[in-house]
C-alpha cells in the first residue's frame, strides 16, 4: 500500500437511529481515483454509510476524512462531492442546461464559463442536444445522465452515487453502467458506489465492500471476493456457490482434512478453522466441480453423485445432483466438457472437486 | 368508460339537461345583477324600463366607495403576504418536523375554518377592544388573518408533502447554502401551493364580512361592509353596480391566472 492520503477515510464509523444500529463500526480507506461499490442488500447500512459520507446526516461515532481532511459537521454543500441519486433528482422548473448550470451558479462562476462548462459536461454524456428540455421530456435514462452531467461540471474530488441505475430496464442500465465506466476511466474521479446487484458490482467496481448488519465483512476486488470470500455470506452474495457440510477429521499443520459425510475426504489449507471434530462448510464454485465416469487421480476429492436434472443454457450446461448423504449441489459445465462426458437424469457420477478451489467455514 | 357519449343514448339529453340547470342555477343571479345595474328603476324593478349608466356615475362620484375599495385592495395585499409568509412557515413546521403535538397543533391551524365564524368575531371584537385595536387598519388584518392563515398552511403543506426532500438535498451537495436552496429549489417546486394560498388568502380578506362589520369603524369600513350598509340603509341600484365590478374583477383574475398557468405548463 502506498502511503499516499486516502481520498475518503472512515474510521469506526457509527450511526444509530434509537436502539436500531444501521452502521456499526465501518473502516475503510478509498484510494484516489478508485471505483469502490458498496455491495449488500437493503437495511445492511450501505446507503446510511454514503449518506454519512456526503453530509445528510451526522454519524454517532467515528470519523470522516476527505482527503485528510476531518468533514463531521461540515454541511453536504461545503464537502464538495457529486452525487447522483437512486431517484431522479433532477429540479423540475429548470431546463437540462440549467440543471447542469445549477451547481457552478451557486458557485457564483462567470456567465461565460458557466455555458462552456456546461456543454462540455452535457457533451461528456450525449445529452447535448437535449439542453434546453425539461426533466419532464426526457426518459429515465437521461434524465439519470444529466443527473451525472450535474454531478461532474463542478469537478468534485468524489462521486457518491447511490444506486443511481436501480430505476432502469436492464439492458440500459448496462448501457449507462459502460458509460459511467468510460468516465472514470476518462476523469480518474473516485468514485464510491451503491448497489445491491453484484453483477453491476463485479463489472464495475476496482473494489467492492460487502456489507451486512451495518459492518464491512470483506474488502476486495471481484475475483478476490468470488475466490477466497471471507464468510460464506460473502460466498452466498457473490456469484453463485455450494455449501457442502463436513467435519475436520484431522489437522495437519495450516491443512485441515475434512471427511465429507458420503465418504471421501478433502484438504483444505485453511489455518482459521478448528481441530478435530469441527463442523464446517465447504463453498465451491458450480464450475469449479467437474462431473467424470470414475474418481480420477488421488489429487481430488471424488464425491459420488447421482444427476436430478441437466439445465441446458446455450454456451453452458448446468446439472443439479445430489450426493449419497442427499447435499444438493449445481454444477456447471461448459458446453465443449459437458459434450465430452454427456449425463442425462438418474445417471450416476462422481463429482471431482479441487481442495484448492474451495474455502472451509466453520458451520454456525 | 361509464360515460362514453354514444353509449348513453337519448338519456344523454337529460344530462344536457340537467347541466344547464345548474349552470343557470349559478349563473342567473349574477346577470340579474348586472341587468340591474344597468337599469333605471330606483327600486330594482326587473325587467328595467330603462336603460342607463347613471347608477356607475353616481358610484364614481361618491368618493366612499373608492375609499372602501382601496382599503379593502390594501386590507386584503397586507393579508396575502402575511398569510403565506406565517402560513408557509407553519405548513414547513408541520410537514418536516416530527414532534409531540403535531396532529394537534395542524388541528388548531385549521381549526378557524370550523369554527363559526361570528364566534370567532365576537372573540376577537371583545379582545380587541381592551388592546385598542378596534377600527384600526392592524385590527382588520389580524382578524382577516385568522381566517386566512388555514388556506396557506393547507394550500403550502399539501404542496410540501408531494415535493420530494432529495431535490433539497441534490442542490445542497450541488453546493447551494440553504438560502439558495428554498429560492432557488423548494419554493419554485411548492410554486403552485404558495398561489393557490395566496389567491385563497386575498380571497379570505376581500369578501369577509363578519368579523369585519365587528372591526369596522366610520372611516375604515371595507368594501364589504360598505355594500352590507348600504343594502341595509338605502337599498340603491349603487349596490347592483359595485357588484357587477366585483363580478368583472373576480373574472378578470380568473383570465390572468388561467393564462399564467399555461405559459407555466404548455399543453
Amino acid at each position: 500500500m502506498s502511503d499516499a492520503i486516502p481520498a475518503v477515510r472512515l474510521t469506526d464509523l457509527h450511526k444509530r437511529y434509537g436502539d436500531f444500529t444501521a452502521v456499526d463500526g465501518v473502516s475503510l480507506d478509498v484510494r484516489t481515483g478508485e471505483f469502490l461499490t458498496f455491495l449488500g442488500s437493503s437495511g445492511s447500512g450501505k446507503t446510511t454509510t454514503l449518506n454519512l459520507i456526503a453530509g445528510f446526516d451526522e454519524p454517532t461515532g467515528g470519523q470522516i476524512l476527505l482527503n485528510g481532511a476531518a468533514v463531521t459537521g461540515l454541511p453536504p454543500q461545503r464537502r464538495n462531492i457529486g452525487m447522483v441519486f437512486q431517484r431522479y433528482t433532477l429540479f423540475p422548473h429548470m431546463s437540462v442546461a440549467e440543471n447542469v448550470a445549477f451547481p457552478l451558479s451557486v458557485r457564483k462562476l462567470p456567465k461565460a464559463e458557466i455555458g462552456t462548462r456546461v456543454d462540455k459536461a452535457l457533451r461528456l454524456v450525449q445529452l447535448e442536444r437535449f439542453a434546453a428540455r425539461r426533466p419532464s421530456q426526457l426518459s429515465g435514462g437521461q434524465q439519470q445522465r444529466v443527473a451525472l452531467a450535474r454531478a461532474l461540471v463542478y469537478e468534485p474530488q468524489l462521486l457518491l452515487m447511490d444506486e443511481p441505475l436501480g430505476a432502469l430496464d436492464k439492458k440500459l442500465r448496462e448501457e449507462i453502467q459502460h458509460e459511467i465506466r468510460k468516465l472514470h476511466h476518462r476523469l480518474g474521479v473516485t468514485i464510491l458506489y451503491v448497489t445491491h446487484d453484484q453483477e453491476e458490482a463485479l463489472r464495475m467496481s476496482d473494489r467492492i465492500a460487502v456489507f451486512e448488519h451495518g459492518r464491512i465483512v470483506q474488502v476486495g476486488t471481484g475475483e478476490d471476493l468470488y475466490h477466497r470470500p471471507a464468510t460464506a455470506f460473502v460466498a452466498g452474495f457473490i456469484g453463485n456457490s455450494n455449501f457442502l457440510c463436513g467435519q475436520v477429521a484431522e489437522r495437519r499443520g495450516d491443512t485441515a482434512v475434512i471427511a465429507l459425510p458420503g465418504g471421501g475426504a478433502l484438504s483444505v489449507a485453511d489455518a482459521s478453522i478448528g481441530g478435530a471434530g469441527t463442523a464446517v462448510r465447504i463453498m465451491i464454485r458450480p464450475e469449479e466441480i467437474e462431473l467424470a465416469p470414475d474418481r480420477g487421480d488421488q489429487a481430488r476429492a471424488a464425491i459420488p453423485i447421482t444427476v436430478r436434472e441437466r439445465i441446458f443454457l446455450g454456451d453452458a450446461v448446468t446439472y443439479e445432483v445430489t450426493t449419497a448423504d442427499g447435499q444438493n449441489l449445481s454444477i456447471r459445465h461448459g458446453q465443449a466438457q459437458a459434450n465430452r462426458f454427456p449425463l442425462e437424469a438418474g445417471a450416476s457420477a462422481f463429482a471431482r472437486i479441487a481442495p484448492e478451489r474451495c474455502v472451509a467455514y466453520t458451520a454456525t | 368508460m361509464i360515460l362514453t357519449r354514444s353509449k348513453l343514448g337519448l338519456f344523454r339529453y337529460v344530462l344536457y339537461g340537467h347541466a344547464a340547470l345548474v349552470m343557470a342555477f349559478l349563473l342567473l343571479p349574477i346577470v340579474f345583477i348586472a341587468l340591474l345595474s344597468f337599469g333605471s328603476s330606483r327600486w330594482l324593478a326587473f325587467p328595467p324600463p330603462e336603460w342607463t349608466l347613471k347608477w356607475y356615475r353616481e358610484l364614481a362620484s361618491d368618493p366612499r366607495w373608492a375609499d372602501s375599495f382601496w382599503l379593502s385592495l390594501r386590507l386584503a395585499l397586507c393579508v396575502t403576504i402575511l398569510s403565506v409568509l406565517l402560513g408557509g412557515a407553519a405548513a414547513f413546521a408541520l410537514t418536516r418536523r416530527r414532534f409531540r403535538g403535531r396532529r394537534l397543533l395542524k388541528a388548531f391551524f385549521v381549526s378557524p375554518m370550523i369554527v363559526p365564524v361570528v364566534i370567532v368575531a365576537i372573540a376577537l371584537y371583545s379582545f380587541s377592544l381592551k388592546l385598542g385595536l378596534n377600527g384600526t387598519f392592524v385590527g382588520f388584518i389580524a382578524g382577516h388573518l385568522i381566517i386566512a392563515v388555514p388556506f396557506s398552511v393547507i394550500c403550502i403543506g399539501n404542496s410540501l408533502r408531494a415535493f420530494d426532500i432529495a431535490l433539497e438535498q441534490a442542490a445542497a451537495i450541488c453546493g447551494a447554502g440553504r438560502l439558495q436552496i428554498l429560492r432557488r429549489v423548494t419554493v419554485p417546486c411548492i410554486a403552485p401551493g404558495v398561489m393557490a394560498a395566496a389567491i385563497f388568502s386575498f380571497l379570505a380578506s376581500w369578501d369577509e364580512v363578519v368579523i369585519s362589520v365587528f372591526m369596522a369603524s366610520p372611516q375604515l369600513q371595507t368594501l364589504p361592509v360598505r355594500m352590507w350598509t348600504s343594502l341595509r340603509m338605502d337599498l340603491s341600484p349603487v349596490i347592483a353596480a359595485v357588484s357587477t365590478l366585483l363580478v368583472l374583477a373576480s373574472m378578470l383574475l380568473m383570465v390572468v391566472l388561467g393564462l399564467a398557468f399555461m405559459r407555466r405548463n404548455p399543453k
